[in-house]
Formats: structure tokens, C-alpha cells, sequence
């Protein structure tokens, strides 16, 4: 694979009759990386898998999946993603022979021998019948056939869902160690903060439809502190407004004496920048971040990715 | 995919072809029964004279009383039913189960999911009409009233042109409506509503469904080639406008 980019989406728009459920969303992921998209359940992530795999029409932007355009070159695009949807989407009355069959029907370039190799790692049953599984069986499943069309981006829709924490650590450690390594790219949506922070590389927020933040997760967690101050005086109202203006600074948060500021960027600079005003600060103190404490910032109202 | 489908209707497939079979085989077996019973019956004496020649025309001939109880009357009303039933979930039961999402994230054109689901169902339904002309010609034969073969087999064909509409319509409800229920209802309506003209003197020939069947071709007498027009187009419409619908449609 000679891209650097393994999905581009450009302004994309999706609309669900009058509600607009993705709105400009714009983002790049890079081929080879382990992708986690977030956002809150309804937020847009789903839409956007949809639309990536054309199975949504887009009502404005582009996306391109692998060099292909997404609308015109659809085909193309299936033809090299493996994709595991967020319901349980097998065909229930089918065995795993069975299903392996369709799947090399359907299939550009099937490799049985994959598998049957996953198949054996995840310990699945091949002559009972898919609805006879377990909802972990059914995921694993799921995965083995994704990866049987050998493709170059897999792309999971809340993979885990529904799991118990030992299927859960069971499966990302599989996606991890074989196919990471295999250096395909995986893109993957959950809300399970954790288990995204444990294997992705890079993530992309979203809310509402529109994108928070994108960035590789190393640099997001050295860049994005949270700034807790805490005044002498009750700080004014104009002060904490002069706060919230500083360039870096992403959102404010007061109660009474003491301010919250998630900032971004280099958090000394900034920290003089505040101990220079002249309202006394009793204590600065600077916090560094885990993913889920950065979700939850971004959740808030008021915050503004950049 | 051919496979994933047939296993997929296999009960459909399998209680489909026992029943219509079982109701061919026994519709013609009961034809003595029928005329002993009738003939020396005072009731049949006392039904008003065009009532009364009708039924003495229906089961004065094998002929006339399997065309007009099977070919006519209970064979296109079972296997419409079983026409709809299989049409209308084809993608309204991918929807509901959710399944359209794998099926749709593999590399093959909407027209060939649509055109090969639609074939299958086609094809269960010659496989079924097939079976129950076959026991309508056994039992008649064993009853000792040979009938003519070719005039089953045009009539056979003629009913199946005429039930690919009905799989059809619900093939064009379950993309539109996403819901088995609705599309079920809506195929077995429109042909209902069609056969309105039928009831209507001088309206005859504005009946869809009586094209299905014809007496003359049946004796063996006549080729229907106006009738199988009809029917072949009829049968096209809702399956080419399946496929844009479906082509367009959002999951």
C-alpha cells in the first residue's frame, strides 16, 4: 500500500430527514495506524462507518477509503476493507463452512486459510450454527471473516460491545498482536474509553456530528493538560472571561475560588502568562490527562477542540 | 450466495411444496367423490337452473374441474401467497435482522444481491409449481383421466409468469418498506386490486390476474402468446423498479 492516508473525510454530511446527523466532519487516518473513533452513543459514528462503506448516501463532502472515492468507487472500497458492524450481523442459520462459503462468493480475494487459523485461536465450534453463539463467539466470528478478504483497513463498529472484560481483553489483544502487526490499518469506533486507549495510536472525538479532535494519542496527551487554579479572592467575572480568551486555552470551568482550564499546547507558557495578571493566585497546579479524562472534557459543553 | 439463499428459504421451500402438492393431489383425487356425491344428491335438483348447470358443467369433464379448481381458483391463490411470503422478506428480513449491513459491506453490486435473491425465489417457485402440476397429472392418470401434458406444462408456465409479479411486488415493498409485514400485505393487495376489473362487464380483458390461467391452453388446444406477454411484462415492472429503489436505499 503506497497511501499515507487510509481514510480522508472532507466536510462530510449526512442527514437523517430533517436532522443532521453528521455535520462537516473532516479528519485523515493514517495507513497502518490503530484508530479510535469516539463519541457518545448517537454522536455521528456509526453514520460516518455507513457512509465510509457506502452503505449512506452522502448529502455533501467527500471521503476516500484506500485512494478510492467512497461514492463512485464503492466497490473497490468493499473489495479491500473488512468491516464488523456493531449488531450482531451474521446469518444466524448458517454454520462457519457455510458462512465461509458465502463470504468466498462474495469475496475478491478469500483466504480460508486465515480463517480457519483465527477459527481455531478463538476456539469456535464450526459444525453448530452461528445462532447457537455466544455474543463473544459471534465477534470473534465476525473478526475471522473480516480478515478473510485479506483486507488492507478494518474497520469495527463497537467490536466489543456487549462483551464480558475477559472476551473484551481477549479480542483487542488478538487485533493488536496479529493484525496490527500485519501493518494493516484499523479503524475502530467504541465508547469503551479504556480498551481504545489500550490499543489505538490515534484517536478522533466526535460530538454531535462535527469533529472535536483528531490527533495521535501520545501527542494529545502531552499536549492536553488541565490547568487548576486557585485564586486568593474570588476571581471576577471579567477576569475569568480574560481567562477564557488566552490563546490555548479550550474551556473554563469555575467554581467559586478555583479554575478549571483544559488547555492545549505548552502549558508553562501559559501558566506565566496567568501568574503575570494581577489577581493573587494562591496555587497553580497542572494535570496531565488520561483519554478518558480528555473525553469527558470534551464532552462538556463549551469545549472547542482545535 | 445461491446456497445462503436456498438455506435460507429451505421451510419455505420445503412446507410450500408439501402443502401446494398435497392440495393439487387431493383437489384432483376428490373429483369422483365429488360427482357420486353430487349426482344422485336432491339438493343439486333444487339449486336455481344457471347454478345448477354450472356445477353439472364443472364436473361433467376431469378437464374443466381440475383447470377451474386448481389452475383457476386454489392454485394461483396458495402459491401467491407463498410468492409473497418469499418476496416480501428477501430484504425486509436482511433489514429487520440486521444482516444487510454484512451482506452490503461486501464487494458485490446491489443489482446482483436483488437480482440474485429474486432468481432463487423464482426458481423455488417453478421447482414447486412443477411439483404440484406433477401430482395433479399422477392423480389423474391413476383416476384414468390422462390429461394432456403440453397443456399443463404451458398452463404451469403461465401461472409461474403470473406469480413473478406477486414476488415481485414484494420484492418492491420489502425494499421500500423495510418491513415483512407491510410487504406481504402490499403484494397479496395490489393483485386484489387488479382482479377488480374482472367483476366489471365489459372490463374483462383489464384483469391482470386472468391471464393466469386459460381453459383452451390447458385442453392443449391454443398457445397463450398474448397472455404470456402480458405476463412476462407484468412480472418485469416491479423487479425493474426494485432495482433503482433498492440501489438508492439507505441502511
Amino acid at each position: 500500500m503506497a497511501e499515507t492516508a487510509a481514510i480522508e473525510i472532507t466536510n462530510l454530511v449526512v442527514n437523517y430527514g430533517k436532522h443532521r446527523a453528521v455535520d462537516g466532519l473532516s479528519f485523515t487516518v493514517p495507513a497502518g495506524a490503530i484508530f479510535g473513533f469516539l463519541g457518545k452513543n448517537g454522536s455521528g459514528k456509526t453514520t460516518t462507518i455507513k457512509a465510509i462503506l457506502g452503505l449512506r448516501k452522502l448529502d455533501g463532502g467527500s471521503i476516500r477509503v484506500l485512494g478510492y472515492d467512497a461514492v463512485t468507487q464503492s466497490m473497490e472500497v468493499r473489495a479491500r476493507v473488512g468491516y464488523v458492524s456493531e449488531v450482531n450481523s451474521l446469518y444466524d442459520y448458517l454454520t462457519i463452512p457455510q458462512l465461509c462459503a458465502f463470504c468466498r462468493s462474495v469475496s475478491r480475494q478469500w483466504n480460508q486459510q486465515v480463517v480457519d487459523r483465527y477459527v481455531r485461536v478463538f476456539g469456535l465450534p464450526t459444525t453448530t450454527t452461528v445462532g447457537r453463539f455466544s455474543k463473544g463467539m459471534k465477534s470473534q466470528l465476525a473478526l475471522s471473516l473480516a480478515l478473510g478478504s485479506n483486507p488492507d483497513l478494518l474497520i469495527l463498529d463497537e467490536p466489543t460491545a456487549g462483551l464480558d472484560p475477559v472476551a473484551r481483553h481477549d479480542f483487542l489483544n488478538k487485533l493488536v498482536a496479529e493484525i496490527a502487526a500485519e501493518g494493516k490499518t484499523v479503524f475502530f469506533s467504541s465508547h469503551i474509553l479504556s480498551e481504545v486507549e489500550a490499543v489505538a495510536d490515534w484517536v478522533a472525538i466526535i460530538r454531535d456530528g462535527t469533529l472535536v479532535i483528531a490527533d495521535e494519542l501520545d501527542h494529545l496527551k502531552q499536549t492536553q493538560k488541565v490547568l487548576k487554579l486557585t485564586y486568593a479572592e474570588l476571581p471576577p467575572p471579567a477576569e475569568v472571561e480574560a481567562l477564557r480568551s488566552l490563546p490555548n486555552v479550550m474551556s473554563l470551568a469555575q467554581e467559586g475560588r478555583s479554575v478549571r482550564l483544559l488547555t492545549q499546547g505548552d502549558v508553562e507558557a501559559l501558566t506565566q502568562t496567568i501568574q503575570a495578571r494581577p489577581h493573587a493566585l494562591r496555587d497553580v497546579d497542572t494535570v496531565d490527562l488520561n483519554l478518558e479524562d480528555l473525553f469527558l472534557e470534551y464532552m462538556k459543553e463549551g469545549s472547542n477542540g482545535r | 450466495m445461491v446456497v445462503k439463499e436456498l438455506i435460507e428459504a429451505r421451510w419455505k421451500l420445503i412446507a410450500g411444496a408439501v402443502v401446494i402438492t398435497l392440495v393439487s393431489a387431493v383437489l384432483a383425487g376428490f373429483y369422483d367423490v365429488l360427482k357420486q356425491s353430487l349426482s344422485g344428491s336432491s339438493s343439486l335438483q333444487q339449486l336455481p337452473q344457471t347454478l345448477h348447470n354450472q356445477v353439472q358443467q364443472l364436473l361433467g369433464s376431469f378437464g374443466v374441474y381440475a383447470w377451474s379448481q386448481w389452475f383457476s381458483k386454489t392454485g394461483p391463490e396458495l402459491l401467491a401467497v407463498l410468492a409473497a411470503i418469499l418476496g416480501a422478506s428477501l430484504i425486509a428480513s436482511e433489514v429487520s435482522k440486521g444482516t444487510i449491513f454484512f451482506l452490503l459491506s461486501k464487494p458485490i453490486s446491489r443489482e446482483r444481491v436483488l437480482l440474485v435473491k429474486y432468481a432463487v425465489s423464482a426458481l423455488i417457485l417453478l421447482g414447486i409449481m412443477v411439483l404440484s402440476s406433477a401430482a395433479l397429472l399422477v392423480t389423474a392418470a391413476i383416476l384414468g383421466y390422462p390429461q394432456n401434458v403440453y397443456g399443463v406444462a404451458v398452463s404451469t408456465l403461465l401461472l409461474w409468469l403470473g406469480m413473478l409479479f406477486v414476488l415481485g411486488l414484494a420484492l418492491l415493498f420489502s425494499v421500500l418498506f423495510k418491513d415483512v409485514l407491510r410487504s406481504l400485505v402490499g403484494a397479496l393487495v395490489i393483485p386484489l386490486v387488479l382482479s377488480i376489473p374482472g367483476y366489471l362487464h365489459g372490463w374483462g380483458a383489464w384483469n391482470l390476474t386472468g391471464y393466469w390461467a386459460d381453459f383452451p391452453t390447458y385442453l392443449g388446444q391454443s398457445f397463450p402468446i398474448k397472455a404470456l406477454i402480458i405476463c412476462l411484462i407484468a412480472a418485469l415492472v416491479p423487479l425493474v423498479a426494485a432495482i433503482p429503489l433498492f440501489r438508492k436505499q439507505a441502511y
